[in-house]
């Protein structure tokens, strides 16, 4: 059987639980990373050189980076639906993950962990406002995108929107300004009608 | 067919990418120059093509094609480099795994030891990016020499893939960066066997970062 090491409140893993979620893979999962530690331990290290959660071990199989993992397991439970097989489409949804590394998770990350993660004294004002204004502004991009699209590749929902997904619901959970944004809002909404999104992703406080 | 067509500046980490993989599969292009020093990507018929305004964009028969990771594994979809992308959904999904790292954690510890560190562009010039950049990308080319000492010769086992396109660039730009850096024997070597390819010096260790 399928078994992800994570905690449940990393976004990373929040992604591959959602995938699981929505398609309804059956599966196990341990606590490890954050307060639960174990990432430096051998038997960690071995599966996963880089120590950081999600890794998934599937009958043997182990992989990491939770973008592969999202793909991977939507090849294997739901080819042709949730991961397109034409290989345009494809590159479509993919470049819509690739996204979320290249530009909307970089942008977002200081403003979280400065908001989430650090003490107040500890906190550097000026670099967690870089990062609001750099989210503020590959949303604003999204949310043009999203005009005329029920979801981020189109009608259907796919691969692509699960990265995005996460940090979408990160944003609206985080206590800052934000400029108004009403495709990205619906496009939240949308997902809060998805059961993995509900019980993995929404459903988990930031912390 | 039209030419495939490359938006992007050739001295750009994310077009050098592109022109790799063409290279490596005799794929037959043209260019752009757009981007830092040139036409700037925020011009109307820039981000008419890719409203994202990053480059490189690509032009496949009418689509517009953006990320570069992605680019390079539709390429090798499409021109069925089976050899650099295998099709088993397990060898596939180690490649992606590899390129996924190359895209995210060294990406944000290259923002300031490069960008800041290096071309002092702020806001990543802030001591703050600077150091963590520095002490973070260290730490991950550490990891990836733990990795192919273990497991290589190249990143995902005994032959060369397109996740070795991503990881050629951050290695390559390791060895420009600009700091005391540690000595990673396995990443050296690896650099080494990298060059040995002609598309490698030619688009990736040409002398920029």
């Amino acid at each position: 059987m399928l078994k992800v090491y994570g905690r449940a409140n990393s976004i990373n893993v929040q992604k591959v639980m959602w995938i699981i979620g929505d398609v309804d893979i059956p599966h196990t999962r341990e606590d490890v990373g954050g307060q639960f530690g174990k990432t430096k331990e051998d038997w960690y290290v071995k599966m996963n050189p880089n120590s950081v959660v999600p890794t998934i071990d599937d009958d043997g199989f182990v992989l990491w980076e939770s973008n592969s993992i999202v793909r991977y397991l939507a090849a294997k439970h739901d080819k042709g639906g949730l991961l397109p097989t034409e290989l345009k489409a494809r590159a479509d949804a993919e470049r819509w993950m690739d996204w979320l590394l290249t530009v909307l998770g970089p942008a977002m990350r200081d403003v979280f962990w400065g908001l989430v993660r650090t003490p107040p004294e500890k906190r550097d004002m000026k670099v967690i406002e870089d990062s609001r204004t750099k989210s503020a502004a590959a949303l604003t991009l999204l949310d043009k995108h999203l005009n005329g699209r029920d979801y981020v590749t189109g009608s259907s929902f796919t691969v692509g929107d699960i990265p995005l997904g996460v940090y979408v619901c990160r944003w609206y959970k985080l206590p800052i300004e934000r400029p108004a944004l009403p495709n990205v809002e619906k496009l939240l909404a949308r997902f809060k009608q998805r059961p993995g999104f509900k019980t993995h992703v929404d459903g988990i406080p930031l912390t | 067919m039209a030419k495939l067509r490359i938006l992007g500046r050739a001295n750009s980490f994310n077009v050098r990418k592109v022109l790799w993989v063409c290279d490596e599969l005799g794929i037959d292009y043209t260019r752009e120059d757009w981007g830092r020093g040139f036409r700037p990507t925020s011009d109307a018929e820039f981000m008419r093509i890719n409203p994202i305004g990053l480059v490189p964009a690509v032009i496949d028969d009418g689509q517009v094609l953006r990320e570069s990771n992605t680019i390079v594994r539709y390429l090798a979809s499409k021109h069925k480099a089976d050899h650099l992308y295998p099709t088993d959904l397990l060898q596939r999904a180690s490649v992606e795994q590899w390129m996924d790292w190359a895209n995210y954690e060294t990406s944000i510890s290259l923002r300031g030891a490069f960008l800041g560190g290096m071309l002092n562009e702020p806001p990543w010039n802030n001591p703050w990016f600077v150091e963590q950049g520095r002490r973070q990308i260290a730490k991950e080319v550490g990891q990836l020499d733990g990795h192919l000492a273990a497991a290589g010769p190249y990143v995902t086992g005994e032959a060369f893939t397109i996740a070795d396109i991503p990881i050629g660039l951050v290695v390559n730009r390791w060895f420009c960066l600009n700091f005391e850096k540690p000595v990673y024997p396995a990443v050296a070597a690896y650099y080494e066997r990298l060059s040995t390819r002609p598309a490698y010096m030619r688009h990736v260790r040409n002398g920029l970062p």
